[in-house]
């Protein structure tokens, strides 16, 4: 994943003092929907996977949903393979989670 | 396949590298996600040049199957023949609960879901011929767990009773949820065919379950006063579940933190929806 500078639209979040990163997204394989938005979406590759700061698991089906962005509390998401809708929030830990929103 | 598969002429058409789903409105999220062309070209994506779930060329060879065991093998017809216990349920439950739907768009997505299912059924009848058995319906008759069959004769009560959120809460959310868990851990062990059967299955589960928890979900948000008498019907069906997870179990022979990791998915579905 490359930094450039883009316009993202996903939903604005509760704004911070740092600038938010952004991110090229490349096909990861996932073959799950229509192919615009396979980069937008991967698999959980297990133990020796990581999350980057544009990603987070979905609750529900637990693919990893990606942005073009950072992301932050209070970003909104759609996990496409599972019809989800979702907000980011902050787990108890610190780390960035996520909400369903029905 | 003809160079027309190849094209992005059908792919949801979005010519603007700058689009994003996540900044889609609500309504034109669902209106895509429920539509029979979204349906078709994400199953064309992962079951392309797959036949009865798995690559072609393995077709004519069950790999696999001369490695198992006798003892093994058996397990597997077992657990099958009762995939195929839940598929049938799963395929009535869908295409019952078409007529009682309360909007096009979940009727759409419905249909869909009926295709899957068969699918589903058809692969696994399949499967179990590739294991050897002449007569996939009489051994399925032989081998369903009694209390699958329970669950699948109160599902289908509650679809033919036209009680909507009782239906979905059955079928895509708890039937679904059984599945997909079972469907997840025995891919963890299974042979590569039918892993790779497994791993097709799973890929459409993930759309019905999460159709029916977000489209339960709406429905609890705007009737609140529905939360208790689901909640009601979950307790009453989660006897049925605990007794299917726990012979499912015992037939693929999990070790206990898969068997916990079975519940799991379940429980968490429940607690999302308030449903406890």
């Amino acid at each position: 994943m490359n930094n450039q500078a883009s316009t993202d639209p996903i939903t604005q979040a509760v704004t911070t003092e740092e600038p938010r990163r952004t991110f090229e997204l490349e096909d990861r394989g996932f073959r799950e929907v229509p192919k615009k938005w396979r980069k937008f979406y991967r698999h959980w590759e297990g133990e020796d996977d990581w999350l980057g700061p544009n990603e987070i698991i979905c609750p529900v089906c637990k693919v990893v949903i990606r942005s073009k962005r950072e992301l932050r509390v209070g970003d909104r998401l759609y996990c496409m393979p599972c019809m989800s809708r979702m907000v980011v929030v902050e787990a108890q830990d610190g780390s960035l989670a996520t909400e369903v929103i029905y | 396949m003809s160079p027309e598969h190849d094209s992005d002429r059908a792919d949801l058409g979005h010519p603007d590298p700058e689009f994003d789903p996540h900044a889609l409105n609500q309504e034109d999220f669902l209106n895509e996600v429920h539509s029979f062309e979204f349906w078709f070209q994400a199953v064309e994506g992962y079951l392309r040049d797959r036949p009865y779930g798995h690559a072609e060329g393995e077709q004519s060879s069950p790999v696999g199957v001369a490695d198992l065991g006798q003892s093994e093998k058996d397990s597997l017809i077992t657990t099958l023949c009762n995939y195929c216990v839940g598929e049938t349920a799963a395929l009535e439950g869908a295409s019952g609960m078409i007529a009682i739907a309360p909007n096009r768009h979940s009727k759409i997505f419905l249909a869909t879901q009926v295709a899957d299912e068969a699918r589903h059924l058809e692969v696994f009848l399949h499967r179990l011929r590739d294991l050897g058995i002449a007569n996939p319906e009489a051994e399925i008759e032989r081998r369903a767990n009694p209390t699958l069959l329970v669950f699948k004769r109160r599902l289908l009560e509650l679809v033919r009773s036209g009680d909507w959120s009782a239906a979905l809460l059955a079928q895509n959310v708890i039937l679904e949820s059984m599945e997909h868990s079972a469907f997840m851990v025995h891919a963890a062990t299974a042979d590569p065919v039918t892993a790779e059967i497994l791993d097709g299955v799973m890929k459409d589960e993930r759309r019905h379950l999460g159709f029916g928890e977000n489209d339960l979900g709406r429905l609890l948000a705007d009737h609140p006063g529905n939360r208790a008498r689901l909640a009601g019907i979950r307790g009453e069906l989660d006897g049925l579940v605990l007794a299917v997870f726990s012979r499912a179990a015992d037939d693929l022979a999990t070790d206990r933190s898969m068997r916990a990791d079975m519940g799991r998915e379940y429980l968490e579905t429940m607690d999302r929806l308030g449903l406890v």
